[in-house]
């Protein structure tokens, strides 16, 4: 007998626009209950041969979705639903006509579409992977790789002890390297090699950024492999997690490979739109196996619309943000590792900037997202001596625009490598390209956080972390820091003062450094 | 195609022989002594309107093959024309022993009763009087006589409609004889009573016109005339239930380019050579196409001697159907909240399912009603709920498949009707016909979502539901309730077809599924566990699956299988299904349920599914297969399976060499009646039941065979 005491779970609906299919959730949330699915569907629509070939989505196309979306609309009126999220991903993001094509779809059915970036599908997609493998010895592993071959790109994060350590969002995606590689033209063996020879690039690429050497487990994600793995995988515990031996994966892959459309169908049973998508995605899956070290896959039924749903009872409280901040800057941290940073500093000078931020809030008007990205940039900003001392900030600002963190969007990681590359130097100029590719919202942003950016590292000048807190005294048009601090700052008052430039611009105040009265 | 030479071919029989043999099966039944006389005449009447219809559509395919030149084998290396020299050969023989059966044992069985089928010679002087003034005054002034000459050639007579073939004497100045035909009129009852002092008799109305037909043809000699009947091809599909549907589009094309559609013609015994050479010659019928009869023609006139009042001591007993879940406790939706049903019919009553529906017509938080009907009864009181429903402004979606062309008038009616109140009416799915029984309630509770499906290997008819045995699952699954709601959003269009939890649809994937099962068994078997695959369906006709069974009985599998009807597999051949044993029960239920068993290593599978092993239904229809999981469900389909097998009564084993036999009790055993055992086991079940909270019904109890009728109750 169900728990009386519980509340009335909400009925919510959940759309996703992929590059393949068109898919919805119908479910029951409540607080503390786990999630209920009350139906599943989905259509295929190939939004995705649209937009990564011609880079638009053709009307016809345009006509599938509406017509998809009318069944859709009847599923979820049957069941008055009180809230509905839709979210689309990379196959309307990269095309040109994706805000007419989602003002139609508007317009027609009355869903309103939300693009969401690789950064959001990320978190959202983790959210599930999270829940599917609650109790799971691979949320413990040492290294274990998340892996999601979508329609547009493949999705990657690397765990380390359960928390995600790096990640990254590559154009490997089973509609996308159909079409950029124009397979139709091809005869099947031709088409196989030309997909291996692709995804071989990308994997090597992606080795320089995710050791993929080092990983142990591997959790694969997404319908291709959910596929496999009702065919030839054994049941791993509950929630829809199932194992397959490495050798059986390689051996199903191998299988497949020769087999061509039609032959894929008759085998499946599939759908033609699936048909045209499981060689490409298994591909890709082999490929990311054979470069770990794992000896199986564990295919987790996470979707992103699970992650969705999960979304709609994620506690939204603090404790849920500083776990996603948490992610994200263990996620930063990795890459700090990897240009072999001094984590103390960084993580000092993060330290005092967040400070200084906090202290500023009714100047700066920003909010905690805004404040991650400084602590994010806080920690990394002296990468760039990885290439050289000279000019390192420059360098900070390229390496950090080329790396992958969890949790961040491509904007975002934008916004991160321009505050780290004002943390010394000029000021921001007009011929400064990277600033300026920014949209005039985020180079206000990079010009504010940079400013502080650039007194909260001044203070850390020797790298000894004499400054322990700071506090910001307004005193009419002068503003004091007062700073707790141990030793002799001299040092550290002295770059302060000189770095204190971009601050009197934006904050419009002189800034005073003085050591407070009290230290230890 | 298949290589005539293909040695494989030997391992299976010839589809057709063997829907032969199951109806020679069913002849069997209106042999039997011990079987009720009114059952058996029933049954002879079947097996008649069974022979009507396999000519009108296999042997129509065959015809139309061989037309074609189509020189391709069947699974069991015959060519069609092979295949329709066997057919013809087996089915004369049959409806030799057919006539024999009616003629020398049944008929005179009636009459020794008090039900007599006269001839109108047997008439007396005062009978025929008032049947000069029938005919006069009822059957004259609606037949139309026909003489057939230049002017006026051979009508257009209907299939499987009667008619008179009149020989008349030639015209003077000609010296060929001429052709008459009458058609007899099929608005008038084929049987008409005569008055007489006790029992009942009856002349029959060809006969009636017979005596007439000099007022017909006047003024010209008649020489001879026989009552003929032809069987045209159909056109159409005769599915295992009777269900007539259309045929797939492709196969109509085809036949369209038929030469000559007349597969069969039925004449008197009495009728001479010269008349049927006329009729072969106009008709275009080859000579083994001509079936003279020793008696009526068309047996289904029989059925009217069957339910006359008053002779109810010649029937069995009358079915009094255990209501499951009948007494105090009425709210289907509390019980299912707590456990599923499970329902065996006829043994168990429909009426849970039928109420089920009622209450969620009436219940103010029910949203939406789901339901597939096909070869529903007509008026039926679900269709009532249905539409009470939708004028709650309930979501009411019915996936309708339009079945026989006689009947798609009324139900088209009804339909519309269900339309015009709001309700959502699909006329069945392109290219597929909807197979699957599926029910789905979707209601709010405060605890929220609650959905109620009902899953069955049988129609939602509740006529049916008391002749043909079937199982139906009640249950508030969430599993299978996401499984049902995504079937019908692929059904109705909204969504392609699902991947599903518990449930297996085909055309998507149940062949596959049933594959990997029967596989799964093989490689346990392989691997020295024990492994067995039990199944009971009508027909098992379908090559691939039958060849992974060999498969499986060459690895070790122990396979029973219980088939009522066609069964294309060739138990106890060596090297191939040495361990395959396959039953047929032929009773007074159709046996109609669709069990299959997995062994799984001890961790037994049980599903039910409304297919059969039959490629049709596999792969041109849209069906449904569901676990069975609870432990006590799971023993009660287990329990009606087995009995099937322990059958010493009313069961036949096929044989290698395609014939099926008896097997009585052993020495010293009792016999064993299947359907009467699951009769008697749901009675005692019933009143087990009792103890735990539901009550029996007192109005249930059967009489008993002396007292002829239900008793009151109290």
């Amino acid at each position: 007998v169900p728990d009386t005491q519980s509340h009335t779970p909400e009925l919510v609906a959940v759309f996703d626009m992929g590059a393949s299919a068109i898919r919805l959730v119908v479910a029951e949330v409540a607080p503390t209950q786990p999630i209920r699915i009350v139906e599943e569907a989905s259509r295929g629509v190939l939004l995705g041969r649209d937009t990564f070939s011609g880079g638009v989505i053709r009307p016809k196309t345009a006509d599938a979705t509406f017509e998809a979306l009318d069944g859709f609309r009847h599923i979820v009126d049957s069941y008055s639903v009180n809230q509905v999220r839709a979210v689309a991903t990379s196959a309307v993001r990269e095309a040109r006509n994706s805000e007419l094509f989602l003002d139609r779809v508007r317009g027609r059915s009355g869903i309103s579409f939300e693009v969401i970036n690789e950064a959001e599908e990320s978190r959202l997609v983790y959210l599930a992977v999270r829940e599917s493998l609650r109790g799971h010895a691979a949320l413990k592993g040492a290294a274990t790789l998340l892996a999601e071959v979508g329609g547009g790109s493949t999705s990657l994060t690397l765990l380390r002890r359960g928390r995600p350590n790096r990640s990254g969002v590559y154009a490997l995606g089973a509609v996308r390297l159909r079409q950029q590689l124009d397979l139709r033209r091809h005869g099947h063996d031709l088409q196989v090699a030309l997909l291996k020879h692709s995804i071989a690039n990308v994997i090597e690429e992606i080795g320089l950024e995710i050791p993929l050497a080092r990983v142990t487990q591997m959790v694969a994600i997404g319908g291709d492999v959910r596929l496999a793995a009702s065919q030839i995988a054994q049941h791993d515990g509950d929630n829809g997690l199932r194992g397959i031996e490495r050798d059986a994966f390689l051996t199903f892959c191998d299988e497949v490979e020769r087999l061509d459309e039609d032959a894929l169908v008759s085998r499946f049973r599939l759908p033609a739109v699936e048909a045209e998508t499981l060689v490409p995605a298994l591909l890709v899956y082999r490929a990311l196996l054979s470069a770990t070290r794992a000896g199986r896959v564990i295919v987790s039924d996470a979707t992103l619309r699970a992650g969705l749903l999960l979304d709609f009872i994620e506690p939204v409280g603090r404790q849920a943000v500083e776990d996603f901040e948490r992610q994200v800057l263990a996620s930063a941290e990795a890459v700090g590792h990897r240009f072999r940073f001094d984590r103390a500093h960084g993580l000092h000078v993060a330290k005092l900037a967040t400070r200084l931020f906090d202290e500023l809030r009714e100047d700066h008007g920003l909010s905690d997202r805004e404040r991650l990205l400084l602590q994010t940039a806080s920690l990394l900003h002296d990468v760039g001596v990885y290439v050289s001392l000279r000019g390192h900030h420059k360098h900070s600002q390229y390496l950090l625009a080329a790396s992958q963190i969890f949790g961040l969007s491509a904007e975002e990681t934008a916004v991160v490598s321009n505050i780290a590359r004002y943390h010394r130097g000029r000021a921001p100029q007009r011929s400064h390209l990277a600033y300026v590719a920014l949209d005039r919202n985020d180079r206000l942003v990079v010009t504010k956080l940079a400013a502080i950016l650039r007194v909260a590292n001044a203070l850390d000048a020797e790298h000894l972390e004499k400054v322990q807190d700071l506090r910001l005294q307004r005193r009419g048009r002068a503003w004091v820091l007062e700073i707790d601090a141990s030793g002799d700052i001299t040092m550290e008052q002295l770059a302060a003062a000189a770095r204190t430039d971009m601050f009197v611009e934006v904050f419009g105040r002189q800034l005073a450094i003085r050591l407070s009265g009290v230290t230890g | 195609m298949i290589a005539a030479d293909r040695p494989e071919a030997a391992l299976f029989i010839s589809r057709e022989l063997s829907w032969l043999a199951f109806n020679e099966r069913v002849l069997e039944e209106a042999a039997d002594p011990s079987v009720a006389l009114l059952e058996r005449v029933k049954f002879a009447a079947i097996a008649a309107s069974n022979l009507d219809e396999f000519f009108m559509v296999r042997v129509a395919g065959l015809q139309q093959a061989v037309d074609e030149g189509d020189t391709a084998c069947d699974l069991s290396g015959l060519t069609a024309a092979q295949q329709l020299a066997a057919v013809a050969e087996r089915a004369h023989r049959f409806v030799g022993e057919l006539y024999r059966l009616v003629g020398d044992d049944l008929l005179p069985a009636l009459t020794a009763q008090r039900t007599r089928l006269l001839a109108f010679a047997e008439l007396n002087e005062a009978q025929r009087v008032s049947m000069a003034a029938f005919f006069r005054d009822s059957v004259l002034p609606v037949l139309t006589p026909l003489a057939i000459d230049v002017e006026r050639p051979f009508p257009l007579l209907l299939s499987l409609s009667l008619n008179l073939a009149v020989l008349l004497d030639a015209e003077p100045g000609e010296t060929r004889h001429r052709l008459g035909i009458v058609q007899v009129p099929s608005g008038i009852g084929r049987l008409t009573r005569i008055p007489e002092p006790e029992g009942a008799a009856f002349v029959l109305l060809e006969d009636i016109i017979r005596a007439h037909l000099p007022q017909l043809f006047p003024g010209q000699p008649i020489l001879e005339a026989s009552v003929i009947r032809l069987a045209r091809d159909a056109e159409m599909e005769f599915d295992d239930e009777g269900g007539r549907t259309q045929l797939e589009l492709v196969e109509r094309e085809l036949r369209r380019r038929r030469r000559s559609d007349v597969v069969r013609l039925e004449v008197e015994a009495s009728a001479s050579q010269e008349l049927i050479d006329r009729l072969c010659t106009q008709l275009d019928v080859p000579a083994e196409s001509v079936y003279p009869v020793r008696g009526p023609i068309d047996l289904r006139v029989l059925m009217g001697l069957v339910d006359l009042p008053g002779f109810e001591e010649r029937h069995d007993p009358p079915l009094q159907p255990v209501n499951v879940i009948a007494g105090e406790q009425t709210d289907l939706f509390s019980i299912l909240d707590q456990r599923d049903v499970l329902l065996h019919h006829p043994y168990e009553a429909y009426d849970p399912v039928m109420a089920l529906v009622a209450q969620a017509a009436d219940d103010p938080d029910v949203l939406a009603i789901k339901q597939t009907l096909y070869r529903t009864s007509i008026g039926s009181p679900m269709i009532a709920s249905l539409q009470r429903a939708a004028e709650c402004n309930k979501q009411v979606t019915v996936i309708l498949e339009l079945t026989a062309r006689f009947d798609e008038e009324r139900n088209i009616r009804w339909a519309r009707a269900l339309e015009e109140v709001g309700a959502h009416v699909i006329y069945g799915v392109r290219g597929y016909k909807v197979h699957a029984k599926a029910c789905l309630i979707v209601r709010r509770t405060p605890r929220g979502l609650r959905r109620y499906v009902h899953l069955g290997t049988g129609n939602y008819n509740e006529r049916t539901a008391r002749i043909y045995t079937d199982f139906g699952l009640l249950t508030a699954s969430r599993k299978i309730a996401e499984d049902i709601s995504a079937f019908f959003s692929a059904l109705t269009g909204y969504s392609d077809p699902p991947r599903l939890n518990k449930l297996v649809m085909a055309p998507t994937g149940l062949r596959q599924r049933f594959l990997r099962l029967i596989d799964r068994e093989r490689r346990r078997a392989e691997a020295g566990q024990p492994a067995e695959i039990t199944a009971k369906m009508n027909s098992l006709i379908d090559g691939e699956i039958i060849e992974a069974l060999y498969a499986a009985s060459r690895a070790g599998v122990r396979i029973q299988l219980n088939v009522r009807g066609i069964c294309a597999l060739r138990p106890g051949m060596p090297d191939a299904s040495e361990n395959i044993e396959v039953v047929s029960v032929v009773d007074r239920f159709l046996e109609h349920s669709r069990i299959y068993c997995f062994l799984n290593g001890g961790d037994e599978e049980v599903y039910l599914a409304s297919a059969d092993w039959m490629t049709r239904n596999l792969d041109k229809r849209i069906e449904l297969m569901f676990p069975i999981e609870d432990a006590l469900h799971k023993a009660k389909v287990l329990g009606a399976l087995r009995a099937m097998f322990r059958d010493t009564v009313k069961s036949r084993w096929l044989g290698g060499d395609g014939r099926y036999h008896r097997r009585g009790p052993s020495p010293g055993e009792l016999p064993f009646r299947a359907q009467h055992e699951l009769l008697l086991e749901a009675r005692r079940s019933s009143v087990t039941r009792e103890g735990v909270g539901i009550t029996f019904h007192p109005q249930q109890h059967e009489p008993s065979r002396s007292q002829g009728r239900p008793k009151s109750p109290g």
